[in-house]
């Protein structure tokens, strides 16, 4: 049976729709995380979830209870929830125990069991020895710590997660992903997790809800999303891509600088205009004609940037006005202005709405 | 030739008038020149004080400041002017005899025996010798009620029958250490009956204002129902058609002659000669009656309603007395009545 | 980036003066010797004073034997210290449960009621007293003749002359304070710290115990704090109330050191306990504050969600009525009725209607008249030299113009602590006399002022500059213009309503100001609340009543234009320190 329920919920003020017509079922224990830029309705998603405020639309039912509905809501205290915030909310007038422990004393535990439970949470997350410090005294790694601490000794039916990473610093970010993962896989509690980073969505999901403009674009696995994106901005939001605009002529589909056969492309079956999605890295580059799978395309190199872990190349084909972008490993040094050979694989183009 | 001189002295006393006349004249046109005058006054109601200050406006076109406090208040203000060298107040007019004594043995008046002083009453004539400060007001302290709330027969007709049970909590004064009319009526209790008098009114609780014309207020108001007050004021209210009345008390109502007197060094000198001279006046004296107060001339009547002077018993200290006295009894009675 | 850069001269540079030679460094320096003027001199001449000898002028110790060798003086500065307590937590009473329910409850009408404590706000608490004597004089008042009437009782139960009657109304005019403080911390407290125990399981009740109370608790007892010190700092209600109700405390006492003789030493003498208290408990203030980083974190995307209170939400209601009706509505109708009656315990007959109070005040008496424009004028200028000076000391201390800038800060904000009456006494022993010889003048009433509200002009300037970018001068003076250009350019432009804000809450009360004006007024610069207080000196309730209500109206058009230049609640928002 499904954990979470959420049925074509929407959110309305006045004319604009926050979210529309949103729809998604959690299995127990999955990690889901709705990904999207600022203003795509991911955290209005959320706090409907968590009942701060009722939809306009639709249903949410969570263990086959209905908890959310437009005339009603059950409130957020009853819910059996937790939430990790943005700025964490960690109460400064409160310990990190006490912090810990506060859901466990709403829920009237005696004193010895909250203890008991709140040292075995922090030794989970290595807080043990800061137990009696106040929030004021802790860095924002460690303030992260105690709010996972504290959402998850709750044992709560669902977590929320509300870009709980955003305020730490790169590195931190990255361990912390981990751990929220990891502590996710040790408690199996059925998650949702907010955020516009999509690497931190790739890390730590099972499945990744895309959302643009209150809609929902996509829902799959990240590596699916990664390597099968259905819309033009999916593409385009998770990792970097070429988009090439193709006309089907006959049995061939026309692209600017190159022409694929169409049976070897996916979704060419139609007429007119394609859309595709090509990531560059699929994209072979080399001083020779390789005799690969792929087409070859003669081209030029326009421009190019090195990062270090790869290079970044803009790569004109022959008779083309515009560049297709090409990442190749740090080795792979071309000079700009020489003359090269792509290698374009028919299979790995996506067809994109 | 004694015919020659009488017909001289006939022809002198005949101009005399005309000769004074022409002399106040004179300094009338000074004062003009000077422009304005500061007046520092307790002896009235602010309105009252104002309305002099406006006669003397409308006689001479000169403008007046009226600074009207209550006597302490106007003493305290006169010494911080004093003591920072400035002379603002022009004429100063306290109701504290003792404030005189005090300044006059500093050298602080200008002595000016104004042409109108032999024309008062006799009774308020000299009251220094020296001519540095004369009485320009006279007022009572006596007995006042409230005539909704006290039948003429059962207000209070001595000063002792306000220490009664009866009128506990119903009881209003002022303070001593504000008002000269106070401190001079307490400084006289304390002559007639000994501090006892205090430590039994004391246990009336009465309720104490500042100034002596509180009292009024109090007994309009009906919060108190008898006062010691001033007749002046109050029968000034009682002429709006306020509530109140007077008892003249049959042990001596306590009779206040209040001088005036010009600061030394004075920036208008002229115009507080004839500020003088005009608080002797018969306008003057006219406006004085008008909020009851006694006045000084014989050709105006007293008001409707008061008794005249003559008709009444009074008591009054001598100068000496309230010079030494009146401190005394402002810290007896902080210490009695615990402020 | 690339700028084309313009001609370049070809002709060698001229060597460079004194570095960074501003001529806008005189401006500075002068800056800097005004606020030593105006604040480290009369401080400093109060503290010498209280050691000199009168006339002699030698070092001796006898002013402080004298001020505290009688019983009664110390009995005044101990009933000081209780009437601090005692107003303080009936303000409390009166602002938190107010505060929490405009905050963060559905009570009906918040707007209403923060219309209600802006209209207490603006009320001179010596007013108020005025009109409490009118509603609560023990045989006479009001309320008292309605429950005699009602109950057929012999007397009414209510003595505005008692301890009890001033603590209260004390407390009616400066529980504000409390509700301003209250409002900004509820405020502050981000909703996520309320929703992260929400969904733990807490609901509003218990949120509201655990997490929000606690974390405005500090703001609430720093109000609580401000409100101790402006009970023993006031001098109208206590002279109004005490002096009948025969008790003194360390104002009035203070007022009869300069009564007759005047003891400038000994009141300064006197006056030192009141300081000592207002610095410690003003650094208490800080330290409660400062605990535990208090401030949170606002968060984002949060709705705030108010406390659904159900039938209670009228019963709150009413308690905000009743204490409206204590602290505007009753006062207000009575002032009314004795402005418009010849005598006011005749009450509300028609035959007792009249305007010749106001006719009275506005056109007989010079000196009333003349006082209410003194008010006005000597309150602008004052706020205008406030505003600019800690303007220019904001800028100084924040752009670090001058090593030390902070203590140039600190110098803003330290009359802060200074009650108005010690301010005024140091004033005086520092200016009246020659060589200045201010005694009298406007100017020392105008200085007095200025000092006094310094603290409130700082805060507000030096939170404005900090918002602002120095890029943006940095643009000016890259192109060639001084500091000062870029001041009169850039920087007061942009600041314009943050001036005219700071120079309105600097104004308003600054016409009502009375503790320091009552020992530095002079026969012509006489000034409205002391031309109240003198009034009721005489009992003269009705022409008070009539001057009393002349002074709030005329702070009418300066609240609406400060409404509409910074938002409805400008005065109401949190700007002392």
């Amino acid at each position: 049976m499904s954990k979470l329920v959420l049925k074509n919920v929407a959110k309305r003020y006045g004319a604009f729709e926050a979210v529309s017509d949103f729809s998604l079922e959690l299995t127990p224990g999955e990690f889901v995380s709705l990904l999207g830029p600022s203003g795509c309705g991911k955290t209005t998603t959320l706090r409907m979830i968590a009942g701060f405020m009722p939809p306009s639309a639709g249903t949410i039912v969570m263990d086959g209870r209905e908890i959310s509905s437009p005339s009603g809501v059950v409130p957020p205290e009853h819910r059996r929830m937790s939430m990790i915030f943005q700025s964490y909310a960690i109460w400064p007038n409160m310990t990190v125990g006490e912090n810990v422990g506060f859901g466990l004393q709403v829920r009237k535990l005696s004193r010895a069991e909250i203890d008991r439970r709140v040292d075995k949470i922090l030794d989970v997350v290595q807080m043990r020895n800061l137990k009696g410090r106040y929030p004021a005294e802790l860095s924002g790694g460690q303030q992260q710590r105690v709010a996972l601490a504290r959402a998850i000794v709750v044992e709560p039916e669902v977590l929320l997660l509300d870009e709980p990473l955003s305020n730490l610093d790169a590195n931190l970010r990255e361990e912390m992903r981990f751990e929220i993962r990891r502590l996710h896989d040790e408690f199996k509690i059925t998650t949702v997790y907010v955020t516009h980073d999509q690497s931190e969505a790739m890390v730590t999901s099972d499945r990744i809800v895309v959302m643009n403009k209150g809609k929902i674009e996509q829902i799959d696995a990240p590596h699916v999303l990664y390597s099968r994106p259905r819309s033009r901005f999916v593409a385009g939001f998770i990792g970097r891509t070429n988009f090439l605009e193709g006309e089907r002529q006959g049995s061939d589909v026309r692209f600017e600088g190159f022409t694929a056969v169409a049976g070897t492309l996916e979704g060419a079956n139609g007429g007119g205009k394609l859309l595709y999605s090509l990531r560059p890295q699929a994209i072979g580059l080399s001083m020779q004609k390789t005799g690969g799978v792929g087409l070859a395309v003669e081209a030029e190199i326009a421009d190019r940037s090195y990062l270090g872990e790869y290079w970044d190349y803009q790569v004109r084909p022959l008779g083309a006005a515009k560049a297709l972008r090409v990442s190749t490993g740090p080795n792979a040094v071309f000079e700009v202005g020489s003359r090269v050979w792509l290698e374009i694989d028919p299979a790995a183009m996506v067809r994109v709405e | 030739m004694k015919r020659l001189g009488s017909l001289a002295v006939l022809c002198v006393l005949a101009l005399a008038p005309v000769a004074a006349r022409a002399d106040i004249a004179k300094l009338a046109e000074d004062a003009k020149k000077e422009g304005e005058l500061t007046w520092y006054i307790a002896h009235y109601t602010s309105e009252g004080a104002e309305d002099l200050g406006r006669g003397f406006t409308e006689m001479y076109g000169i403008k007046v400041n009226v600074v009207r406090t209550t006597a302490q208040v106007a003493y305290q203000r006169l010494l911080q002017d004093l003591k920072n060298n400035q002379t603002i107040c022009d004429v100063f007019s306290s109701t504290d005899v003792g404030h005189y004594v005090r300044l006059k043995a500093q050298g602080r008046f200008d002595k000016y025996l104004p042409e109108n002083a032999a024309k008062i009453v006799p009774a308020f004539r000299n009251v220094d010798p020296d001519g540095f400060y004369h009485a320009t007001s006279a007022g009572l302290v006596t007995l006042t009620y409230n005539t909704a709330k006290v039948k003429p027969e059962e207000a209070p007709k001595k000063w002792e029958d306000l220490l009664d049970i009866k009128w506990k909590g119903k009881v209003s004064t002022g303070h001593p250490g504000f008002s000269g009319y106070v401190g001079t009526w307490v400084l006289t209790m304390k002559k007639l009956y000994g501090w006892q008098y205090f430590e039994k009114l004391e246990k009336n609780k009465p309720q104490i204002g500042r100034s002596i014309n509180d009292t009024v207020t109090a007994l309009n108001a009906g919060e108190r129902q008898v006062a010691a007050g001033a007749d002046g004021s109050t029968l000034f209210s009682a002429a709006r058609g306020n509530p109140l009345a007077v008892s003249y008390p049959t042990d001596g109502a306590v009779l206040i002659i209040a001088p005036s007197a010009i600061m030394k060094g004075t920036k208008h000198p002229n115009a507080a000669k004839l500020f003088m001279e005009y608080l002797y006046s018969v306008e003057a004296a006219k406006i004085n009656a008008k909020h009851f107060g006694i006045p000084l001339r014989p050709e105006v009547p007293a008001p409707p309603g008061a008794k005249p002077i003559s008709e009444v018993k009074t008591v009054r200290p001598t100068v000496e007395e309230i010079s030494k006295g009146i401190p005394e009894v402002i810290e007896q009675w902080r210490d009695t009545f615990g402020n | 980036m690339a700028i084309a850069a313009p001609a370049i001269d070809t002709a060698p540079p001229r060597p460079r003066r004194a570095a960074n030679f501003d001529s806008t460094w005189i401006l500075w320096i002068a800056i800097i010797a005004v606020l030593l003027f105006l604040v480290v001199s009369p401080f400093v001449y109060l503290v010498v004073t209280s050691f000199q000898a009168e006339d002699t002028g030698v070092f001796t110790l006898m002013n402080y034997a004298t001020a505290y060798g009688r019983a009664r003086y110390i009995d005044a500065l101990l009933n000081s210290l209780k009437l601090g307590a005692a107003a303080a937590a009936l303000a409390g009473l009166f602002a938190v449960p107010l505060a929490w329910a405009v905050a963060r409850t559905d009570m009906p009408a918040p707007g209403l009621t923060r219309m209600l404590v802006l209209a207490t706000f603006i009320t001179p608490p010596y007013t108020g007293a005025v009109a409490w004597i009118l509603l609560a004089g023990p045989n006479a008042g009001w309320l008292n003749r309605f429950y005699m009437l009602a109950t057929g009782a012999e007397a009414g139960p209510f003595n505005i002359y008692s301890f009890t009657g001033l603590a209260i109304v004390i407390a009616l005019y400066s529980f504000p304070y409390i509700f301003i403080f209250t409002t900004a911390a509820l405020e502050l407290v981000s909703s996520e710290m309320e929703d992260a125990a929400n969904i733990l399981g807490a609901g509003p009740w218990r949120t509201m115990r655990r997490v929000t109370l606690p974390l405005a608790l500090p703001a609430i007892l720093g109000g609580l704090i401000i409100c101790f010190l402006e009970a023993i700092a006031l001098f109208g209600s206590p002279a109004m109330i005490a002096i009948p109700a025969r008790f003194n405390v360390v104002t009035t006492q203070l007022f009869q050191f300069f009564g007759n003789p005047v003891r400038v030493e000994v009141a300064a003498a006197y006056a030192m306990p009141l300081l000592g208290v207002t610095v410690l408990l003003v650094l208490v203030q800080r330290l409660i504050t400062r605990r535990k980083g208090f401030v949170a974190l606002t968060g984002k995307g949060g709705e705030r969600r108010p406390i659904l209170l159900g039938r209670w939400r009228w019963a709150m209601f009413g308690y905000a009525m009743i204490v409206a009706s204590l602290a505007v509505f009753l006062p207000y109708i009575f002032l009314v009725q004795s402005a418009f009656a010849k005598a006011w315990g005749r009450g509300f007959a028609l035959d007792n209607v009249s305007l010749d109070n106001f006719r009275f005040v506005l056109f007989e008496h010079a000196t009333a008249a003349q006082s209410v424009i003194n008010s006005f004028l000597y309150a602008g200028a004052s706020a205008t030299i406030a505003v600019f000076l800690t303007l220019g000391v904001a800028y100084i201390a924040a752009r670090r113009l001058v090593p030390f800038g902070g203590v140039l800060g600190f110098l803003c904000v330290a009359p802060f602590v200074i009650p108005g009456v010690v301010l005024a006494i140091g004033f005086y022993a520092a200016y009246a006399p020659p060589t200045l010889a201010l005694y009298g003048t406007a100017l020392i009433l105008i200085l007095a002022f200025t000092t006094r509200f310094l603290p409130v002009g700082y805060v507000n300037a030096s939170a404005a500059i900090r918002s602002l970018n120095p890029e943006m001068e940095e643009a000016v003076r890259v192109l060639g213009g001084s500091r000062l250009t870029a001041l009169r350019r850039v920087v007061a432009p942009l600041l314009k309503r943050n001036l005219l804000g700071a120079w309105l809450l600097i104004f308003i009360p600054a016409t009502r100001e009375l503790s320091s004006a009552i020992f530095l007024y002079g026969p012509s610069t006489k000034v409205a609340s002391v031309m109240i207080f003198d009034m009721s000196e005489e009992g003269n309730f009705e022409r008070l009543a009539a001057l009393a209500l002349i002074l709030q109206v005329l702070t009418l058009p300066l609240l609406w234009i400060g409404q509409k230049a910074l938002g409805r609640d400008f005065m109401l928002r949190r700007n002392a320190t």
